[in-house]
């Protein structure tokens, strides 16, 4: 029987920590299956993945989102064998950036913006930082900027579509037990119809 | 009845942030499509600058990367790839270029063919 506040505590930081893994875990899964869709465009990914860093975003906080981001990366480029490839490099540069546009809302924003503005801001960071990375790295000439267009257009459609799946997934999970000590960080909880 | 939900869910500083974005979206692509067409051509393989010359001439050329052989034309004023030896052919699949600024880029084999506008700066005949 679980009674001091002490233990409480300890429970609430020992699921948080399994909670994680499972999130890192279903991310990495994500990166991985988005790797194996077949793309017409090779430079054009929805990001499947950072629905889970939303979710995590909203459940517990900033700093999760970053250790969950950097894990999957890591993780899911040495599964794809891409470790410190260039698309590796391309990969960090746009998780790194998209990562620091949203705590920079987050932080700034606050409850005003939901998950699914977060996520907008967060694709338009993920394209940047890629863009950057190629040009300076890849390509390294500054003419690869004439594709922004292309690249906010397509980002603008999947971080609307990623954001609102990471909003109906929080809601779906907020009501559970486990998530008890957990509230929604960003937007308001929508009642279900 | 998804739409409906998906605006529910956006707050007043998401709508701002989207739309702000948009016009972010419409600004660079007038900055894209907006430019002349360019003059010349430059070929880097890899660091180096391996071709560099007009695009008025109708020619093709063969360059040599790591990987093999890139071929590209130039026609009525545009450049293409015709053919490389990369895996995924993604600079074929790039298309034509020809606005000043516009770039054609075989990653793999490191050829890269930027197009110049009137104001070739550096490149003339002792630096080619």
């Amino acid at each position: 029987m679980i009674s001091s506040v002490a233990e409480q505590q300890d429970l609430a930081q020992i699921r948080q920590r399994v909670f994680m893994a499972l999130f890192i875990a279903l991310a990495v899964g994500l990166h991985t299956f988005e790797a194996l869709l077949p793309n017409p465009l090779p430079w054009f990914r929805i990001g499947l993945a950072n629905i889970l860093a939303l979710t995590v975003l909203s459940l517990y906080g900033v700093r999760a989102m970053w250790v969950l981001t950097l894990s999957r990366i890591f993780i899911g480029s040495l599964l794809l064998g891409s470790l410190f490839g260039p698309g590796f490099l391309l990969s960090l540069a746009g998780g790194v950036t998209a990562n620091l546009f949203v705590t920079g809302g987050a932080l700034l924003l606050r409850r005003g913006v939901s998950l699914i503005g977060l996520s907008v801001l967060g694709a338009a960071g993920h394209v940047c930082g890629q863009l950057l990375m190629a040009g300076l790295v890849v390509i390294q000439h500054q003419s690869i900027w004439f594709l922004l267009p292309a690249f906010l257009l397509f980002a603008l459609v999947s971080g609307v579509l990623n954001g609102f799946a990471a909003d109906l997934l929080v809601d779906h999970l907020l009501p559970h037990p486990a998530f008890g000590a957990c509230h929604k960080r960003f937007g308001q909880h929508q009642e279900k119809e | 009845m998804a739409l409906s939900s998906l605006w529910a869910r956006t707050t007043g500083t998401d709508r701002v942030l989207i739309a702000l974005l948009v016009l972010i979206l419409l600004g660079s692509l007038f900055f894209t499509f907006g430019r002349v067409p360019g003059k010349q051509l430059v070929i880097y393989s890899g660091e180096k600058i391996v071709f560099s010359g007009p695009l008025v001439q109708d020619r093709r050329l063969d360059l040599q990367g790591p990987l093999g052989i890139t071929s590209i034309e130039i026609a009525g004023g545009r450049v293409r790839v015709v053919s490389s030896p990369c895996p995924r052919k993604i600079c074929i699949g790039m298309g034509e270029a020809w606005r000043s600024g516009d770039l054609l880029a075989c990653v793999p084999n490191r050829i890269v063919v930027r197009i110049e506008g009137e104001d070739s700066k550096g490149y003339d005949l002792l630096s080619r």
